[in-house]
């Protein structure tokens, strides 16, 4: 997958990190997964899908950091990860996938996100739409890690000619 | 002021709420979809709300008030993750009054919907 389509996933998640947390969390090396298994204890998940492109992009934290960042943005303790928690967790995963939206229609890429899906517990799995493997970035802030996963499958625009032509053809 | 603040997410209500209340807007209330919208809009003197919602959109909330004589001038403000062009230009088209993208900062929310509230007066 070209980096030019993994950078506005990033960015999008660095500007909500700073906005709604004024935090800057530290990317570490992205590297390729191929299983489904979530690294975290709550994921949010939300397919995309455009003329040309369809995928997904998920967030995954542990449970202290969800926790950590209800506590944060709403100012109160909760011990347990609980309809809020999966709420917010979802909220974050739905303005990064919107502030990726924008960017990559620089790119001419225009997609349309689909409402967030929560997960919680431990092992669960994250089902992504476009193909594996897919993107694997991790983020520390603190003490804390967690995760973000983009699959995007981009069809060349030679199929797409060819699946135009079989179309006008039938 | 009377303002409906709809979101499909509660944390994202409490949050606005919460900033509106911080710059003395009192007496807010909200509701989670367009058609949770349609049916607290008595009295209502601004309506903040998101785009992308089950069960009615935002989008379809802004034409069934726009095309509805008693709530045709109520101010609206979209608050959203989605900041493409095509789609700003398509809200205020369909007769929102301002537009602001998530996330956003306390500041920039209140300074929008100040300026709403001088232009529609």
């Amino acid at each position: 997958m070209d980096v030019k389509y993994i950078n506005p996933f990033i960015n999008a998640l660095d500007h909500t990190m700073a906005t709604m947390l004024g935090v800057a969390p530290e990317r570490m090396t992205i590297s390729v997964k191929s299983h489904n298994i979530a690294l975290g204890d709550i994921s949010a998940i939300i397919g995309f899908a455009g003329e040309n492109v369809q995928g997904s992009i998920a967030l995954s934290f542990p449970e202290k950091m969800a926790l950590l960042l209800y506590r944060r943005i709403i100012g109160e303790v909760v011990t347990r990860i609980n309809k809020d928690i999966e709420d917010i967790v979802g909220e974050l995963a739905n303005i990064v996938a919107g502030g990726a939206k924008t960017e990559l229609e620089n790119s001419r890429l225009f997609i349309h996100n689909a409402i967030p899906s929560v997960i919680v517990g431990k092992n669960h799995t994250i089902a992504h739409k476009g193909t594996t493997p897919f993107v694997l970035i991790p983020f520390q802030w603190e003490t804390h890690y967690f995760t973000m996963e983009v699959s995007m499958k981009i069809e060349s625009t030679g199929l797409l000619f060819k699946r135009a032509l079989a179309a006008r053809a039938t | 002021m009377k303002i409906l603040v709809v979101d499909d997410s509660a944390t994202m209500r409490r949050i606005i709420m919460k900033h509106l209340n911080d710059a003395g807007y009192t007496g807010t209330v909200e509701a989670e979809n367009g058609l949770e919208a349609i049916s607290r809009m008595e009295g209502v003197e601004l309506v903040l709300t998101d785009w992308n919602m089950p069960v009615m959109d935002g989008m379809s909330l802004v034409k069934e008030l726009r095309q509805n004589p008693a709530y045709s001038r109520v101010p609206i403000v979209m608050i959203t993750s989605i900041g493409a062009r095509k789609e700003v230009v398509e809200a205020l088209k369909q007769g929102v009054n301002n537009y602001i993208v998530k996330p956003f900062t306390p500041s920039i929310l209140i300074e929008k919907i100040k300026s709403v509230i001088e232009v529609t007066a």
